[in-house]
């Protein structure tokens, strides 16, 4: 199994992206306004003509809203969805909107409510509706989405049993997820430290996760990985509150077990926390590599002396600097967008929110260029549904099971002088079908049957 | 005036008899806002939407005026103050999420059953324990329960950590009266049937309140030393209200669960839950019978609703909040007789008007005096 779970090098897709020619760039991503700008490649666009502008669409703007987590610890993640969603639309606006309409974007606070929050939506008229960042609430909307019909591009809520197991196609019609599921980054962490360790040399891992639904889910995936491609023995696993203010008991149970591999899907403060007080007890001495999937998504809280020592981290979907933004200028431009714009370095969940606009604006072009009208949600939702598209981050496609499936991520986690934050290294970018199960198959499934 | 069916003369004054209550009666101020109360109860799903309003929002507002109706039971009567009745409200949700995601039982109904039950035997359960502690110990007491019943299901596989669990049986949502119905139609029926069990509940507190052992209840708020003298059972009785006040938050946990469809750990169990339950009570006046309710529809609605229309809504939601506790000490319905007799006061002697408008400019003329004052100190060091 080790063997098919290949990663496709960082050069290689570098030299796949920075080859491509104008006609082919237009031509993949479907050859109009917006799915280029939605691209980052608007500048080949001049003197193109718009295949769209017979259609028959209402004048009105598109009604669209966000929910997502605008305050408190997780908006750390919530917050660069949110600045995700907003560059999406303004690129949309600035290219004379989907078929002419422009998006009216508003962003609400997530809360616990959002399953009420999408009921205020679709009563406020929304044509389409994005969100939320939590799984739990993402798990309760999922229902609500498909009795009112209105659809929902997530943003995140990533639990991997949700389109698996709970909410399968045939019962799920307008409920879609951009992001990676968990099964994707927690697959990849297994795989990335099998790579760099050795199979032969992990004989033992720990695993510090939040004590939540996200956290047990990322444990026990990155268990069944690990075990299956390492034969490696769990020899601690705790599970600290989410946004605790002390890991140190759990940074101790590590210390004496002295785990090969430590894994641990903490985000936010809770990532921080576990590096400064792992730093603190001397944890990095014991372990031989951290992997973490979103250690990443707390890049403009991380200071120079938190990255220091043998640790991994995922970026879900998107790291600004792969490919290399020397060599991607649709990379480069978002990025100098987002620091011009908001002042911080775009983390994965930025895609997250630009990611699930792009979904639905370029299938929504697509269905009009189709219909030769504006789509009802019916006929959209139908679209969306193996839509393929194209962001600065490579080339995403929406399953048959309503999941997105794009690249996932994984790099050494170090410090940029230049930048003055902290950075991935040596990136790996691992292929979906690498890290997820084939559809229909779940992933616990999937994974057991390895041989 | 004794010819007008239900209502006779009672020292002097006339008094609304009210159906299946012996010897309690209304003033007939107090029985038209009861028949207006009840005319906007059932017509809320109609005409909610003509002033803007939600009226699925309103519901769930309804609901946790329900728990704070039960609450106020011990706020008001035995002056107990729970920290943890987000308990009841969480047992009666997971008692309805649990039967249909693991048992399969797909009647709302029965379901609400259920609910009821598992929540009054968690009610009975903890009341046990806290009966015999008085304020900030039966407060952190309480508190502490509701804290571990939350820490449990959070980490819990059964309840699927906080994720939570569907009220859906094979993706459908569970039947009314044995009957499937549309999303609409589900919503009406569940509305109406909580509505009318509402009523009686309100019906059986307010006799309850009025009856020997609401009276009992009274003298143990007021002082328990002597309620124990005169012969009351204290620990019992109050075991026996916290029971009855944790089926109130249990029945309005079941149909919350129904209405939602899922139940996670921090919109019901959560103990800032508690704390809003509370509130609800005070905001709404806990000197009321349906002041709780009244406060349960305003707080879920700001709590809701404000995020549409400001960023910092958790602000508004406060300056309202502040405004209703400084303003308006005794709460919404609390201040209704005071703001009546004002406004009366005011049809008679409508120079009191002039008063008021004379009193809030001069108070106006001297808020600004002393803005001056403090800027030209600020200015010039000197005044």
């Amino acid at each position: 199994m080790a063997s098919e779970l290949t990663m496709m090098s960082d050069s290689t897709a570098e030299s796949e992206s920075g080859g491509m020619e104008r006609r082919t760039v237009l031509k993949a991503v479907g050859g109009s306004a917006i799915a280029v700008a939605l691209a980052g490649c608007g500048e080949l666009l001049e003197d193109e003509e718009d295949p769209l502008e017979e259609a028959e669409v209402p004048d009105e703007p598109i009604e669209a809203g966000l929910q997502t987590f605008l305050e408190g610890a997780p908006a750390v993640l919530g917050v660069q969805a949110e600045y995700g969603a907003e560059t999406a639309v303004r690129r949309i606006n600035e290219n004379d909107g989907i078929a002419g309409r422009q998006i009216d974007l508003t962003v609400v606070e997530e809360g616990e409510e959002a399953l009420e929050n999408y009921q205020e939506f679709v009563e406020a008229g929304m044509d389409v509706t994005f969100g939320p960042i939590s799984s739990g609430n993402h798990e309760a909307m999922v229902p609500e989405v498909n009795d009112q019909g209105v659809i929902n591009v997530a943003t995140d809520g990533t639990v991997t049993t949700l389109y698996e197991e709970d909410h399968p196609p045939e019962d799920n019609q307008y409920s879609f997820r951009f992001q990676n599921h968990d099964v994707m980054e927690a697959l990849a962490a297994a795989v990335e430290a099998t790579e760099l360790l050795g199979a032969d040399e992990i004989e033992t891992y720990a695993g510090i996760n939040p004590g939540y639904a996200f956290g047990f889910d990322e444990q026990e995936l990155f268990s069944a990985g690990i075990e299956q491609l390492a034969d490696a023995e769990l020899v601690y696993e705790g599970f600290p509150d989410l946004g605790t203010d002390d890991m140190s008991t759990h940074i101790e149970e590590v210390n004496s077990a002295e785990p090969d591999v430590l894994f641990s899907s903490a985000w936010g403060g809770d990532a921080t926390l576990l590096l400064e007080q792992g730093h603190g007890a001397g944890m990095f001495d014991n372990i031989e590599l951290l992997v973490g999937p979103v250690l990443y998504g707390s890049a403009n809280d991380l200071s120079e002396a938190l990255v220091d020592g043998p640790i991994r981290s995922g970026s879900r979907n998107f790291y600004w600097d792969q490919p290399s933004v020397d060599r991607w200028d649709p990379g480069r431009e978002l990025f100098e967008e987002v620091q011009e714009e908001y002042d911080v370095v775009p983390t994965a969940h930025f895609m997250s929110g630009y990611g699930a606009v792009t979904a639905w604006a370029t299938a929504a072009e697509k269905a009009v260029r189709i219909l030769g009208g504006w789509p009802e949600q019916e006929q959209l939702a139908d679209i969306l549904v193996n839509h393929g598209f194209y962001t600065p981050a490579g080339y995403h496609t929406m399953g048959p099971d309503h999941q997105g499936y794009s690249n996932a991520h994984f790099g050494e986690l170090t410090w940029s002088d230049d930048l003055d934050a902290a950075i991935l290294e040596d990136v790996n970018v691992y292929d979906p079908k690498n890290v997820s199960p084939p559809q229909g198959q779940t992933s616990r499934d999937w994974i057991a049957d390895w041989d | 005036m004794s010819r007008i069916p239900f209502v006779e003369e009672r020292n002097g004054e006339s008094i609304v008899r009210v159906p299946l209550t012996r010897g309690l009666g209304l003033t007939p101020v107090q029985a038209v806002l009861v028949l207006v109360g009840i005319v906007l109860l059932f017509g809320l799903p109609f005409f909610s939407g003509l002033v803007g309003l939600s009226w699925e929002r309103l519901f769930r507002g309804i609901l946790f005026g329900i728990a704070a109706v039960g609450l106020n039971l011990l706020l008001r009567h035995t002056e107990l103050v729970s920290f943890g009745h987000a308990a009841f409200f969480g047992s009666g949700a997971y008692g309805v999420a649990v039967l249909a995601a693991h048992y399969d039982v797909s009647e709302g109904l029965l379901l609400l059953l259920g609910a009821v039950l598992i929540g009054t035997l968690v009610a009975i359960i903890i009341g046990y324990f806290v009966a015999g502690y008085v304020d900030i110990y039966f407060a952190l007491l309480t508190l502490a329960f509701n804290q571990v019943m939350f820490a449990t299901v959070f980490r819990s596989g059964f309840f699927n950590y906080n994720d939570g669990l569907q009220v859906r049986i094979g993706g459908d949502r569970p039947s009314l009266f044995g009957l499937e119905w549309t999303t609409l139609g589900y919503n009406l029926v569940l509305y109406y049937t909580t509505i009318v069990l509402l009523l009686v509940m309100l019906l059986g507190m307010w006799k309850l309140i009025n009856s020997p052992f609401g009276r009992a209840l009274d003298a143990i708020g007021q002082d328990r030393t002597r309620a124990r003298f005169i012969g009351i059972p204290v620990e019992r009785y109050v075991w026996i209200s916290f029971t009855i006040s944790g089926l109130y938050g249990a029945f309005a946990g079941g149909v919350y669960a129904l209405l939602r469809l899922h139940v996670q750990p921090e919109p019901t169990l959560y103990v800032f839950v508690s704390g809003e339950i509370l509130f609800m009570a005070i905001l709404g006046g806990f000197t009321t019978l349906v002041g709780p309710l009244i406060g349960g529809i305003v707080l879920v609605y700001l709590l809701e609703a404000a995020r549409f229309w400001v960023t910092y809504y958790h602000a508004l939601t406060g300056l309202v909040l502040l405004a209703i506790v400084f303003f308006m000490p005794k709460g919404i319905v609390g201040s209704l007789p005071s703001i009546g007799a004002a406004l009366a006061h005011r049809r008679h002697d409508p120079g009191l008007v002039r008063e008021d408008i004379r009193g809030i400019a001069a108070a106006m003329r001297r808020a600004v005096d002393r803005a001056i004052t403090t800027v030209r100190i600020i200015v010039f060091g000197v005044n």
